[in-house]
């Protein structure tokens, strides 16, 4: 019984991450209905920045993660601007196929300039450390990262629903050209919300290194996990994202466990068809 | 219908172009030099692997073509081959896939008229690749991919260096009867983690193989998917069966992720045995710092090994400037060396060029080989190189020290591996 | 909107011409990597050819062409390697399998929209790649690899020259193009943009937009596993990661993009662009290491998609429309 605690909390733990991983890109989807392909990507770059401000500075992950954030704060502002914002109001793919392109790249040129070395930070806050409640062992650092997480969904969601600028978000998502006549620059807000998006990665991205190695192509499955996250809970819907996650980290853990691990990654996959075919615009879609 | 027209003969001009420019190819005049392939993954998951294996090429191609008479190396003292001829390395990268490593390997031959090919460390691209040189019977040198298929098909032109996952496992079986026998480690059952690709799934399989001839149970056969992002159920499987000793084949970032996963869930078996793959990178084991203490594993080379293979560490230097400063040669890298080393006397040897001749020299004799363990080289019908040697080293305090076999070990074994609790 | 007359279409005839004579012009693909290079691009175009049925004609753009892809691979190379047999029967069988997974997984998955229904296909990509590698029927991870056979078409493997994969590849060229050419003038044509259009509107009209999806996909599907059969016989080995991955449905998806959505000419133009851009400059720049090659290629996606999404047929088109304002000074 002990083990099917233990299976579902480190459940819990990932679907935190991929919730938080999946907020950013859920945020950009409900707004812009653009699916960024190169947010893994974006969760890489956080990680290289994070690595090497701890490997030269020996500035500890969580403190690197806020620049992280900040740095893919300006990526996601900058993508927007020389890549997305081009695409707006062409074909629905225009924008996938693009940012495929941009993950394409900066996975290379981040092969270029830092080798593909794994790269791990040592003696971190938080790294290695764990807590034991009654043979329930809780990593330490996958839990900073599920606070964080809950943290930064909780104020993502409350920026969106409660702030005037989270309004001008919302009537941009439901219809652009009648927010535009109310006097909202979409254009800005578009460029916020890629921001913002990549901010939450960035945050994450930031936190990894204490654990997980950072090399190049640490961003695939990542990316592909919170494709599956976001349409899981359904267009834009942040709680709908953390949900999702959550679930999906559930039944990865419990089919890796009791099924077998190579199949896991098959469950979560098909749990996602499954949910589309009952409800196909996702939990909480509409 | 006039424009029309236009537009349709804009078309088939754009397309004849296109077609014409894609096809126009260059030859290169030939010189007195052997032109040889390099074919690694530079670039995708493997990507270090491959360029570190590549620098082993160049530092090889190196020590031959110039006079270096303070190594002790064969060939090293005089420059060149064969009065004058230099060897030229054309690189080329597969990036982890085996039908561009089949392309490629035929681009190299055809195109750039390289002489042989030495790669391709992905078992499942040099697969592809050898089937490519052994229809042109051209010569093809594999260091390091491990798979024991590739020495099965009697091919005549292949020839492979590092001992396979076969005899891997099979020194592992022999270590855990020596550990039961000596040290009373009382190891009964096996376990196996290995990333699901053509390398893991043949090493897992070798594994149980050679365990259960032995009597060795296996509880847990766990394969995952590489480039994990997490292998917490991986981990909790293999605790949760909880064998005496597991064989793991766990690549790169896999393998940090798994020993700390195994750290977190705050479990070890009494012994883990890797076949090539992070354990022997001494970078990562670096990162883990004191994590990586009492793994074990096979390994072909390492700077500790000074004593039993003096005349590397001056080839080690070249092959050092060459990548980075801090990176000694690994066992994967080192036997690309050997690879063109080896291929390097065959071609002196057999006074000659044509690669049958050589092919032939290669299988009759037995090779120096400073730079293998054993410092031999000898192969068997189908290529494998039947000198081929892997000492089991065990990470103490951050170096690979030899335990196994016994006669050139240095160091005993620390059984069972100490816990985390009391690190 | 067309032309309807059933001119001969000399632009067609003209390109098979020049197409089936390549290899007979002196100096031309003399050189095996020469011959692969022509070989990937007519194999590419005819994949983003069978894609573009779905994708292009019907506007559902799936990103799960790899598995199709794969299942004819893997028919080819279970025929061959497993049972010792030509490969022409598993290609065949492998091409109707391909086809009734393609409608079995489709007709739940049409009913998702836009983004949904594409992340669906991506799941569907990932869950049959996990499989395959652990299915030791078909070999698993470790794949299937071809041993020496006789050469020739009975066997379709070729050891010393190209020619044959070459004549080879022309022929399934041949086949999907005419396919497709004969889609586009057939009445199943017009649904299928009609469908496109609106799926309401087709409906209004008569047209049973289910049905006609669940056609295009099944003919998309058979042929996508075709040319993996060809995949297979050419690199003498399949396994998962090589023929069932996201990188392949990519490419599926890119190159049809990147020549014209839709269009006829648009899946070869955009092989004819990206194959030997990719196999140039790797030849070149990938030896040096440091992913130059694929930096490169990234950027001319982004820029491609950025600046002309609708390909190198937009921009054909755009010179055609200048040329003809400039000729009779508009209409």
């Amino acid at each position: 019984m002990g083990t099917f605690f233990q299976v579902a909390l480190d459940g819990l733990f990932n679907g935190l991450l991929y919730a938080v991983v999946a907020a950013g890109l859920s945020l950009i989807w409900g707004v812009m209905d653009v699916i960024n392909f190169a947010h893994g990507e974006f969760l890489m770059i956080a990680m290289y920045l994070s690595y090497w401000l701890g490997f030269i500075w020996k500035i500890d992950p969580l403190l690197s993660s806020l620049a992280g954030g900040l740095f893919v704060f300006l990526v996601g502002a900058l993508t927007y601007k020389l890549i997305i914002s081009h695409t707006i109001g062409k074909s629905a793919m225009s924008a996938l196929l693009a940012t495929f392109g941009l993950s394409m790249l900066l996975k290379n040129v981040c092969l270029n300039r830092f080798s593909p070395n794994f790269r791990l930070l040592q003696g971190t806050f938080l790294g290695g450390k764990t807590y034991n409640f009654g043979g329930l062992i809780v990593p330490v650092p996958q839990l900073a990262i599920g606070l964080v997480a809950l943290l930064l969904l909780t104020l993502l969601y409350a920026l969106v629903k409660r702030t005037r600028l989270g309004w001008a978000i919302q009537a941009t998502a439901m219809d652009k050209e009648a927010a535009e006549l109310m006097g909202i620059n979409t254009e800005k807000i578009y460029l916020l919300v890629f921001g913002l998006g990549g901010a939450c990665v960035g945050i994450a991205g930031g936190l990894l290194p204490s654990y997980l190695a950072v090399h190049p192509e640490v961003g695939g499955l990542f990316s592909l996990i919170a494709f599956v996250c976001v349409a899981m809970g359904g267009f834009g819907s942040i709680p709908g994202a953390l949900l999702a996650s959550l679930l999906i980290g559930l039944v990865e853990a419990f089919a890796g466990f009791y099924i077998a691990p190579v199949f896991k990654y098959v469950a979560v996959f098909g749990l996602y068809l499954v949910v589309v075919m009952v409800r196909p615009r996702g939990l909480f879609g509409w | 219908m006039k424009q029309r027209f236009f537009g349709k003969g804009l078309l088939l001009v754009l397309v004849s172009l296109l077609m014409v420019a894609a096809l126009v190819g260059t030859s290169v005049a030939d010189e007195k030099v052997i032109k040889i392939g390099t074919l690694f993954p530079l670039t995708g998951p493997v990507a270090l692997a491959g360029q570190r294996c590549r620098a082993a090429v160049e530092t090889a191609a190196e020590v031959i073509n110039n006079a270096h008479p303070e190594l002790q190396v064969p060939l090293a003292a005089q420059e060149g081959l064969l009065d004058g001829y230099k060897i030229v390395l054309i690189h080329a990268d597969h990036q982890g896939k085996p039908d561009v490593a089949k392309s490629e390997a035929e681009r190299l031959f055809d195109q750039e008229k390289v002489w042989a090919i030495v790669g391709s460390y992905n078992s499942a691209a040099t697969k592809p690749a050898s089937f490519v040189a052994e229809l042109k019977k051209q010569i093809f040198m594999c260091g390091c991919s491990s798979s024991g298929a590739l020495t099965e098909r009697n091919f005549k032109y292949f020839f492979r260096m590092a001992p396979t996952d076969k005899t891997e496992s099979i020194e592992f079986v022999h270590y855990i009867e020596w550990i039961n026998e000596t040290k009373n480690a009382g190891v009964k059952t096996v376990g196996l983690i290995y990333e699901n690709t053509e390398f893991g799934k043949h090493a897992a399989e070798e594994g149980r193989m050679a365990a259960e001839a032995k009597g060795f149970k296996v509880v847990a056969d766990v394969a995952f998917n590489p480039g994990a992002t997490n292998l917490n159920s991986e981990v909790q499987t293999l605790k949760a069966a909880n064998p005496d000793a597991v064989f793991g084949a766990c690549l790169g970032g896999d393998y940090t992720l798994w020993v700390r996963t195994m750290k977190q869930m705050d479990w070890l078996p009494k012994v883990a045995l890797n076949y090539c793959t992070g354990y022997q990178d001494p970078i990562i084991a670096g990162q883990l710092g004191e994590d990586a203490n009492y793994f074990m594993g096979g390994t072909g080379y390492a700077p500790e090994f000074a004593e039993l293979m003096p005349a590397v560490a001056a080839v080690e230097e070249i092959y050092k400037a060459k990548t980075d400063p801090s990176v000694p040669f690994d066992s994967d890298s080192i036997q690309e060396a050997v690879a063109l080393f080896v291929l390097a006397q065959a071609i002196e040897k057999a006074g000659s060029l044509d690669p049958t001749t050589v092919a032939e020299t290669l299988h009759a004799n037995e090779w120096e080989s400073p730079l293998s363990m054993g410092g031999k080289v000898a192969f068997a019908p189908g290529g494998q190189n039947i000198k081929a040697m892997s000492m089991l080293t065990q990470l103490q305090g951050g170096e690979y020290k030899r335990v196994f076999p016994v006669d050139l070990a240095d160091t005993e074994p620390v059984i069972p591996m100490v816990p985390w609790s009391k690190r | 909107m067309k032309n309807r007359k059933r001119s001969v279409d000399f632009l067609w005839l003209g390109l098979l011409a020049f197409l089936a004579l390549l290899p007979l012009i002196p100096g031309l693909l003399r050189s095996s990597f020469t011959q692969h290079v022509a070989i990937q691009i007519l194999l590419y175009a005819s994949m983003a050819q069978a894609w573009n049925i779905l994708g292009g004609y019907c506007g559902q753009v799936s990103f799960g062409h790899s598995v199709f892809f794969g299942i004819g691979a893997y028919g080819a190379g279970m025929a061959v390697v497993k049972y010792g047999m030509i490969p022409w029967p598993g290609a065949f069988i492998g091409a109707v399998l391909a086809a009734a997974v393609a409608v079995v997984i489709s007709y739940p998955c049409f009913k998702l929209k836009g983004h949904y229904f594409a992340i669906a296909t991506f799941a569907i990509v990932e869950i049959f790649n996990r499989l395959f590698m652990v299915w030791y029927w078909v070999g698993g991870a470790l794949g299937l690899d071809y041993s020496f056979t006789d050469q020739g078409w009975t066997h379709f493997v070729w050891y010393e020259s190209k020619r044959g994969y070459y004549f080879g590849v022309l022929l399934l060229f041949l086949l999907v193009f005419g396919v497709v050419r004969w889609i586009e003038r057939n009445r199943l044509g017009f649904y299928l943009r009609a469908v496109r259009e609106g799926q309401e509107t087709a409906e209004s009209l008569g047209v049973n937009s289910a049905k006609v999806k669940l056609m295009a996909m099944a003919l998309s599907a058979f042929l996508a596993a075709l040319c993996g059969a060809f995949f297979a016989q050419y690199n003498y080995r399949v396994d998962p990661p090589m023929v069932m991955s996201l990188d392949m449905s990519m490419k599926f998806v890119l190159i049809t993009i990147l020549g014209g959505l839709g269009t006829f000419y648009g899946p070869l133009l955009g092989a004819a662009l990206l194959i030997p851009l990719q196999e140039y400059s790797r030849a070149f720049l990938g030896g040096i290491g440091g992913g130059v090659d694929l930096i490169i290629f990234g950027l001319l996606i982004i820029i491609v998609v950025v600046y002309q999404p609708r390909g190198i047929m937009g921009i054909i088109d755009g010179i055609r429309v200048k040329a003809k304002r400039s000729k009779e000074g508009g209409e």
